[in-house]
């Protein structure tokens, strides 16, 4: 898989959102003030929740590998 | 789980992911797919919800409640050194856990008690950061205290079945169970945190945490 793949892409940008909402969520509980938890939740569980969607949904919808050699192979 | 064990979790989680995003070609073997699900799917949402969790535990802590500044005096309330002052008595004994003193007697002892407290706690936040908060002496619950949090505790219990006032008239028990005659403003425990009604000459007890 090249880093320039649809689907190298979407890993990325998934695991962006998962490490953006992951380190909100660090940030969170070591902060303590009441507003933490709506934080945490809202934007923490937000950007965690669009990241793991977002991973879903390259499964789902990825396109297979035309150039797989095991595919490309004639049968025999 | 405690809280610094979350927050390693978290960071190395976050690590994780990061090898996906340096390095995603890793994802074309299985190993490789094992860890993407892993690191973008399962330790990420295990993560947020021991988060929460963790949160929510902290939410009745009494540091919790009394990280708002409405909140300080009745957290002094807690230390006045008068045992007709409810509150402080209870706290002071620790007739309630003096770690989640607030809690233990603001929540419901009903089925979704704990989910309406935090609702409760939600509303606050609001009031706090975006609407106009009241002064501490006019905070007002937001219906009657109910005797059903008070019995919780002191049903079945020696010193509130036998004692001497609950027993002077045959009807006062049954009716305090019914929550028909309030514990607390009925004229007998009615002193609870009476913030910005103390007065010049009231003590704080110098113990506790």
């Amino acid at each position: 898989m090249r880093p320039s793949d649809p689907m190298s892409r979407k890993l990325r940008v998934s695991a962006i959102f998962v490490i953006t909402g992951l380190f909100v969520e660090a940030l969170c509980l070591v902060w303590s003030k009441p507003i933490a938890f709506v934080v945490l939740v809202c934007i923490g569980g937000a950007l965690i929740g669009l990241g793991v969607l977002f991973f879903l949904y390259s499964l789902v919808f990825a396109t297979p590998h035309t150039t797989d050699p095991y595919r490309a192979a004639p049968d025999k | 789980m405690p809280t610094f064990a979350i927050v390693i979790l978290v960071l190395f989680s976050a690590v994780l992911a990061g090898i996906v995003v340096v390095r995603p070609a890793i994802t074309a073997s299985r190993a490789g797919k094992i860890l993407a699900f892993g690191v973008l799917f399962f330790l990420p949402l295990f993560s947020l919800v021991a988060g929460m969790q963790n949160e929510m535990q902290r939410s009745e802590s009494t540091a919790f409640c009394l990280s708002c500044h409405i909140m300080e005096p009745y957290g002094k309330s807690l230390h006045i050194d008068d045992p007709s002052y409810l509150a402080a008595a209870h706290y002071q004994n620790h007739r309630v856990p003096a770690d989640e003193a607030c809690y233990t007697c603001h929540t419901d002892y009903a089925m979704f008690g704990t989910f309406e407290a935090k609702l409760g706690g939600l509303r606050h936040l609001y009031i706090y950061y975006l609407g106009k908060p009241p002064l501490p002496q006019d905070i007002k619950l937001y219906k009657p205290f109910n005797n059903r949090e008070c019995l919780h505790c002191h049903l079945g219990a020696r010193s509130f079945e036998q004692g001497a006032t609950h027993n002077a008239d045959p009807a006062t028990l049954p009716a305090i169970k019914a929550n028909a005659l309030s514990c607390i403003s009925s004229g007998c425990h009615d002193v609870v945190h009476n913030v910005g009604r103390w007065g010049d000459k009231v003590k704080f007890w110098e113990g506790g945490s």
